[in-house]
């Protein structure tokens, strides 16, 4: 078995992760993990089927994707599944809207430390040069060690995390997993800034045109691939998605400015109550669309009005999901008087 | 498509701030539209048959009426297209009257509204399609909630007419108010003996099942066929032994309970029967106060009791009832005036409500008609009224008038000078509203002949005199007539006590399925036009629940509520509305949220051959509300004549502008 050398943590937690998929292989039809990528700062999903594969595991900084993406599509089969905190909250969410079943899913739960946002590092360097990347110490306050090959030869490189750190990250209050049936690892404390939503209040912070011209900006640069519903781990409608349907006809096939920004707010709409901010969207917007944004704003109303965050706690009813007469914060009955 | 479209003038209501001829011109130039014209009165014969006779001679596939709300003229409409071969469905209305001619004066930008209207409306009806009423079998049964006067009334009402009637009544005995009431204005006739017979009615009628003491649980269900729960509290006494011979009442120990009938101005006991001529006549047992129960002791009614009725382990019982409709009729209850710090908080044991007083008036009341004072039974020679207790008082959020006090104020006045010749009457008050048949005579007739006393103005404090006459009450108040302050030294004050809501009828209302406003009274459909029925077809309401009412208010609308459900359950079977959510299986992911969210129960999951689930709608039970439309993720339920590319279309029919003025 191959140690990888730029895995974060003790090697000891590899060695656990892999015992415990080695044990529960007979009970699954395969479990989701990371592998290694096309390049050293990428990790990708890899399924691991028998003993074999748990060499192709990796866990460190580099594995930002949500598994969870994966899920739904797969419904029918048992399932053995890698999370972070993060992702862990996207099972909550699945679980709590029935559209996983809780038996079928063997958990393998991952305390996290943070992940990398390459969008950071891609700012300041051209991460094509990069031959070999290790995170050095915690993704907390570490360093990220890169050998990078030029003309002059190879030459190394220390850029430290902190500044690399997914937003997600900083403010990350859920380093545990919440629901797993295998915790690999000790716990680790919350070190995550309490969410100020400080993002939402300097856009809030522009006038009304200003935000209006913000929006117009950075929606007319949509190219409706839709990589933002495909990586979504809630986007749940697969083929009979709004935009793609012609009954009812919400969106056209034009390339307006219109229809591109009437899918994000049905996207955003159709995840309130339910978005658990882990990022994937924006992450894998081609263009860089700042898309997250429309979600957490929506997060932070359900939050005001419902006291509610999603994917938290497995036997919550999320707000939007039940019929009240009477909702605590929501006065309707005055406004008629 | 070939569209129609009719803009209505209304008279002047609508022709006198929007340029009707314009929007039918701008309607010309719409997508499908073939023919628009504009008429004065849409919903007259004349206008009704230009309707009929365009959609015929230009073969029209939809007609869209510009002109008042459709809830008051959609039905109308609605059968003319019908009448002309098309389904009604394919009809749509923009309401240029209430939305646009009735808020704003600017003839200019009325105009562009109501085109705007018109515009959204003729692109739904593009989208709109033929729907057909399923038909369904009634429950010719009919539930009535309150068994007051207006719920006898109804339930007898309704009885004759040929319903079998469930009548539920919270406390032991029907007769509500008006049971208590001594005598009735304006005229002065014996409140239960003109009752009485009633009671006697409802407690013989083959047709009238009677549940005493019970509570409606939960209702589910449609109109024609409702399914009632109704816990039938025990009573600890067996109903169907029991002879209401009141043995057990002589015997009870605990004789220290607060008589109910009779507002607390005297004691009863544990077990007890209201009044003499409760309907049914029947004892039950108060479990909070009984020896038996608070103390384990006891047990003098079990022994005593010659029919051995009494037995202590009998329990709540939940019977469920299949009915069509439902009349709610439940009433009243009273200002508590203790709120009222300036009339003594309640202190003051001579200052009464008025209903108390009516018990003390009363032949069969615990002081056999004779008034005495609360605190020393001496009789009053002085009795002070004041009017608007908890009515028209926003200091204590009762801004409304309670509609009765100024009449029963006067009777009492006139009774108390009945009663004992050399008293004197005064009455404090802010306005007389005697609008009956009788009612200002009658009035009038306490002033001069009876020679009451009516003061014009507000009792600012009433407190105990000092000095000899010491165990009078001292009413300081303005007389604005005179313009001056006015003291009187009073034996007695009756409060005239405005009415409230029913306790529990906000939650009620919530379990029928009714609005209610925020005092606690339920909602008619339309103040003026349908006042019996609610929002929730196949829901009736009856008497003082609806708005405080006197006696003749109560009983009119109580046959008319009879009436409305006679008519209603005539047919054997009713169409139900097609209006409905509708489910798309094949892009149903059966989530299940829709039937988490539906407020009627009217989703539930199928399963399919395979296994997988699928959400059906049960369509006589889908009020059409949208809640399960608008939380599908996937859009797999759409609302039939509100489908999501109808509203789409009538936002981008409304949006063009914008559209037109952003690049993209």
């Amino acid at each position: 078995m191959a140690s990888d050398p730029f895995a974060t943590g003790a090697a000891s937690r590899m060695e656990t992760l892999r015992s415990k998929i080695a044990q529960e292989l007979a009970n699954v039809d395969f479990v989701l993990g990371y592998g290694r990528g096309f390049d050293p700062l990428h990790a990708t999903p890899v399924t691991v089927r028998n003993e074999k594969d748990l060499d192709r595991l990796i866990f460190d900084a580099t594995c930002v994707q949500n598994l969870a993406t994966s899920l739904y599509g797969l419904r029918g089969k048992r399932l053995g599944v890698v999370v972070k905190g993060c992702d862990s909250r996207s099972i909550v969410q699945l679980l709590q809207e029935r559209l996983w079943e809780r038996e079928n899913l063997v958990i393998f739960g991952l305390p996290c430390e943070g992940v990398l946002d390459l969008a950071k590092l891609r700012a300041s360097m051209d991460i094509a040069s990069v031959k070999e990347a290790r995170v050095e110490g915690s993704p907390r306050d570490g360093l990220l060690r890169l050998k990078l090959a030029g003309d002059g030869g190879e030459r190394v490189r220390d850029i430290e995390t902190r500044g690399l750190l997914a937003d997600k990250c900083l403010r990350c209050q859920h380093p545990n997993p919440l629901v797993y049936d295998h915790l690999i690892g000790p716990e680790i404390a919350p070190q995550g800034a309490e969410d100020d939503y400080a993002d939402l209040a300097a856009l809030e912070k522009l006038s009304t045109q200003e935000r209006f011209d913000f929006w117009k900006r950075q929606m007319g640069r949509c190219i409706r691939c839709y990589a933002c519903r495909n990586a979504c781990p809630l986007c749940v409608c697969k083929h009979v998605c709004l935009a793609d349907s012609r009954e009812p006809h919400w969106l056209s096939a034009e390339a307006t400015l219109q229809e591109k920004w009437l899918f994000q707010v049905m996207h955003a709409l159709h995840l309130a109550g339910r978005c658990t901010e882990c990022g994937e969207c924006q992450r894998s917007c081609p263009m860089g669309i700042p898309i997250l944004l429309l979600k957490r704003m929506m997060n932070r109303e359900l939050k005001e009005l419902f006291n509610y965050q999603a994917g938290v706690n497995l036997d919550a009813v999320p707000p939007l999901h039940t019929f009240l007469m009477e909702e605590d914060r929501i006065k309707d009955r005055g406004l008629l008087w | 498509m070939r569209i129609g479209v009719m803009v209505c003038h209304c008279g002047n209501n609508i022709a006198a701030t929007v340029d009707c001829e314009a929007v039918a011109a701008a309607a010309r130039e719409f997508p499908d539209v073939v023919y628009a014209t504009d008429h004065m009165y849409a919903c007259s014969d004349p206008g009704q048959g230009t309707i009929e006779k365009t959609i015929r001679e230009l073969k029209l596939d939809g007609v869209v009426v510009a002109s008042c709300s459709p809830r008051m003229h959609e039905v109308t409409f609605r059968r003319a297209v019908e009448r002309a071969g098309l389904n009604r469905y394919m009809f749509e209305m923009a309401n240029i009257r209430e939305h646009v001619a009735w808020i704003s004066l600017d003839r200019k930008r009325n105009t562009e509204k109501a085109i705007d209207l018109v515009r959204m409306a003729v692109e739904k009806l593009r989208y709109d399609r033929p729907l057909t009423a399923k038909s369904f079998e009634v429950q010719k049964r009919v539930l009535i909630i309150g068994a007051g006067v207006a719920g006898i009334q109804a339930a007898l009402d309704c009885a004759e007419g040929g319903l079998d009637v469930v009548l539920v009544e919270r406390k032991q005995s029907i007769g509500g108010v008006m049971s208590k009431l001594d005598k009735t204005f304006p005229t002065v006739d014996c409140s239960v003996c003109v009752l009485g017979p009633k009671m006697v009615d409802v407690g013989q009628h083959p047709r009238i099942t009677l549940h005493a003491l019970s509570e409606v649980e939960e209702l589910s269900g449609y109109v024609g066929n409702f399914e009632v729960k109704i816990r039938k509290k025990t009573p600890f006494v067996d109903w169907t032994k029991c002879t209401g011979c009141g043995a057990c009442l002589e015997k009870c120990p605990s004789r220290k309970v607060r008589d109910g009938h009779n507002e607390g101005i005297c004691t009863t006991t544990a077990i007890n029967i209201p009044f003499p001529q409760a309907i049914p006549k029947r004892a039950a047992i108060d479990a909070t106060v009984c020896l038996r129960f608070t103390k384990g002791k006891c047990g003098v009614c079990q022994k005593i009791c010659p029919a051995d009725a009494v037995d202590y382990d009998l329990k709540d019982e939940v019977v469920t009832e299949k009915v069509g409709a439902v009349i709610a009729a439940t009433g009243l209850d009273l200002f508590d005036h203790t709120k009222c710090g300036e009339y003594g908080g309640g202190r003051y044991p001579d200052v009464i409500t008025s209903l108390q007083y009516e018990r003390m008036l009363s032949a069969s009341g615990p002081t056999a008609g004779h008034i005495k004072r609360p605190s020393d039974g001496r009789e009053p020679k002085t009795v002070v009224f004041i009017a608007c207790v908890g009515s028209r008082d926003r200091s204590v959020d009762r801004p409304y008038c309670s509609n009765f006090c100024c009449m029963y104020t006067a009777k009492q006045a006139i009774l108390t000078r009945d009663h004992i010749p050399d008293s004197r009457a005064y009455v404090f008050y802010m306005d007389i509203r005697a609008t009956g048949k009788g009612y200002e005579e009658f009035v009038r007739r306490a002033q001069e002949e009876y020679d009451v006393q009516y003061v014009r103005g507000r009792v600012a404090q009433i407190y105990p005199s000092t000095g000899p006459d010491g165990d009078q009450l001292v009413v300081r108040g303005a007389d604005t007539l005179l313009g001056a302050q006015v003291e009187i030294k009073a034996d007695l004050v009756v409060l005239a006590v405005g009415a409230e809501s029913a306790k529990g009828a906000g939650a009620l209302a919530e379990k029928l399925r009714i609005s209610y406003d925020a005092y606690g009274f339920f909602l008619e459909s339309h103040p003026k036009l349908r006042p019996v029925e609610t929002n929730t077809v196949g829901v009736f309401l009856a008497g003082a629940c609806q708005a405080p009412k006197d006696i003749p208010a109560s009983v009119a609308q109580a046959s008319a509520a009879a009436g409305k459900v006679l008519a209603l359950l005539s047919k054997d079977k009713l169409e139900s509305d097609p209006q409905i959510a509708q489910v798309q299986t094949i892009r149903c992911i059966g989530c299940g949220k829709c039937e988490r969210t539906c407020p009627f129960g009217a989703i539930r999951m199928r399963e399919l051959r395979d296994g997988s689930k699928r959400a059906e709608v049960v369509e006589t039970v889908c009020q059409g509300c949208g809640i399960c439309s608008v939380t599908c993720p996937v859009r797999a339920i759409q609302l039939a004549h509100f489908t999501d590319s109808q509203l789409l279309a009538e936002v981008n029919a409304l949006c063009r502008t914008w559209d037109e003025n952003t690049e993209s």
